[in-house]
């Protein structure tokens, strides 16, 4: 089975698209086929990334039954060994998938067969985004160092817990849960997963096990990008050590990247900025970071998701 | 979530090892006073204004009872009334030194070669000839190597433990007295010989093989 990285950040304009794009071209320049898939329903702009300007198939068709199998909408890229499933010419409303067609779509995504699928979310909390980006343990969330970007990416990260807690729990349980917390700790303390597992853990305690050997195997990453020369180059690891302190996830700090004019510069070429590039810091920060996380893997979900 | 953060004891909110020094205590709290103020922007928007004012009143309170030496004294009695703040699972095993050299060559084998040398043992005490030999008044080299294939160790076997010359060996045995090294060392070379046999009188034996050369 393929390793599948969904990249995540809660702000857009964060890097996730550059990051998805630039990792997938760097695993296939190593040999690996990699797949990249748009998921950013409803904003996609993934083929821009990857020089496909026109994509003649799109991941409507297979939503709307056009072409029944997944496979057969992957479209080849100029790069040897990457390909792509576009959202090119989305409907309009394919931001609001449907139940069921996530679901379908998750297991068809299991059953291709690529040695790496990199999954571009869109941004903010929709329950889509969540679900896709809990389909593997390998997340990486992104975001840049302003305030903005890090409220909604620990925003992103709660609310990701709370619908992996969530899948612990019926509908029913799930009430009586909430109505527990808001008991014990206030109106407000609902939306914090942590005051949750403050809960779970004294009246669940078996479920509270099983929660925490979960999260204990899942190996977020965090990445910070455009990084300014001004910026704290270890803010990326203070994050890590909150969540940590304060959720109880591990969330692996796997490195800054430059802040770049000429990313900006290759976008608007519409051109690979690592071959346009090559030799900028920016450059060499990612292949670095994908140096780094090719090593850590934690194991795929998907298949025990439902 | 293990625990909430008013449940850590004062070196787990500042992540210092409970033996740490007044310089560390001060750049934890430091760390820490930039991750939770309410301009960092690390902490930003993560809590809520009551729960940060909480935790840096929790922050404060830590440092100022461990900076200061005889309220820390007075906590570490408190939260571990045994002496020593132990945090759990982080006992490090000491190392201990090891041999570079190994000077038998045999440092993997040490265990078969210990079973070797007891077998020998047995095998000395149960044959009639080695005792016969130990027990004579004149020891010869014919003597030394009747004993070794007693024993049914090979004379290389010898070499490799004892570091002695083949060819020296070999003039033992023979009893070539003429091509044999001079007294002084001859001396130590018998020894070593019978105790790479494991024959316990090594000592009396020599000095018997000695004095039967006469020199």
């Amino acid at each position: 089975m393929a390793h599948i990285w969904p990249i995540g950040g809660g702000k857009g304009g964060s890097g996730k698209s550059f990051l998805a794009s630039s990792l997938g071209r760097l695993l296939a320049k190593s040999g690996e086929k990699t797949l990249l898939i748009d998921l950013d329903l409803g904003a996609a702009n993934l083929h821009t990334m990857v020089d496909v300007p026109y994509p003649d198939k799109c991941f409507s068709d297979f939503v709307s039954k056009k072409i029944p199998v997944l496979e057969d909408i992957v479209i080849g890229t100029p790069f040897p060994n990457l390909f792509l499933i576009s959202g090119a010419h989305d409907n309009l409303d394919i931001a609001n998938l449907p139940y069921e067609k996530k679901m379908k779509t998750l297991k068809s995504i299991a059953k291709l067969h690529y040695d790496y699928i990199v999954l571009d979310l869109g941004a903010g909390t929709a329950f889509n985004t969540l679900d896709f980006f809990l389909a593997s343990r390998n997340g990486i969330f992104i975001t840049t160092p302003e305030p903005t970007s890090i409220e909604n990416v620990y925003r992103l990260i709660r609310a990701i817990y709370m619908r992996r807690i969530r899948h612990y729990f019926s509908a029913a349980d799930f009430k009586v849960l909430e109505n527990r917390v808001k008991q014990n700790l206030g109106e407000d303390s609902f939306n914090k997963p942590e005051h949750i597992v403050a809960v779970i853990k004294k009246d669940f305690p078996e479920k509270y096990e099983s929660i925490k050997k979960d999260f204990n195997a899942f190996k977020f990453k965090l990445i910070l990008n455009q990084l300014r020369k001004q910026d704290n180059v270890a803010l990326g690891g203070q994050i890590c050590k909150i969540i940590k302190k304060h959720l109880g996830i591990n969330v692996d700090f796997v490195g800054n990247i430059a802040y770049d004019e000429h990313v900006h510069d290759a976008i608007c070429q519409r051109v690979c900025f690592l071959d346009r590039y090559p030799h900028t810091r920016a450059a060499n920060d990612l292949r670095e970071m994908n140096r780094k996380i090719g090593y850590s893997f934690g194991e795929q979900l998907m298949l025990n998701y439902l | 979530m293990d625990q909430d953060f008013d449940q850590l004891n004062y070196y787990e909110m500042l992540d210092i090892k409970p033996d740490a020094s007044a310089l560390e205590i001060r750049s934890a709290y430091n760390t820490a006073l930039q991750i939770y103020q309410s301009d960092s922007m690390v902490s930003y928007s993560f809590f809520s204004r009551e729960e940060r004012n909480k935790i840096l009143a929790l922050l404060e309170k830590a440092y100022l009872t461990l900076i200061n030496e005889a309220q820390r004294a007075i906590y570490d009695n408190e939260i571990n009334p045994s002496g020593n703040v132990v945090i759990e699972g982080k006992s490090v095993t000491v190392k201990k030194p090891i041999n570079i050299f190994d000077i038998n060559r045999q440092g993997k084998n040490s265990l078969m070669r210990k079973n070797h040398n007891t077998e020998l043992k047995i095998k000395i005490s149960q044959s009639q000839l080695v005792g016969e030999i130990l027990s004579r008044q004149n020891i010869k080299g014919a003597d030394l190597r009747a004993i070794r294939e007693e024993l049914g160790v090979t004379i290389e076997t010898i070499h490799q433990e004892t570091k002695i010359r083949l060819d020296y060996l070999n003039f033992m045995e023979e009893d070539r007295t003429e091509k044999l090294p001079a007294a002084v060392f001859l001396k130590g070379f018998v020894k070593a010989y019978l105790k790479s046999l494991c024959i316990e009188q090594a000592d009396g034996v020599s000095a018997i093989y000695m004095n039967g050369l006469g020199r």
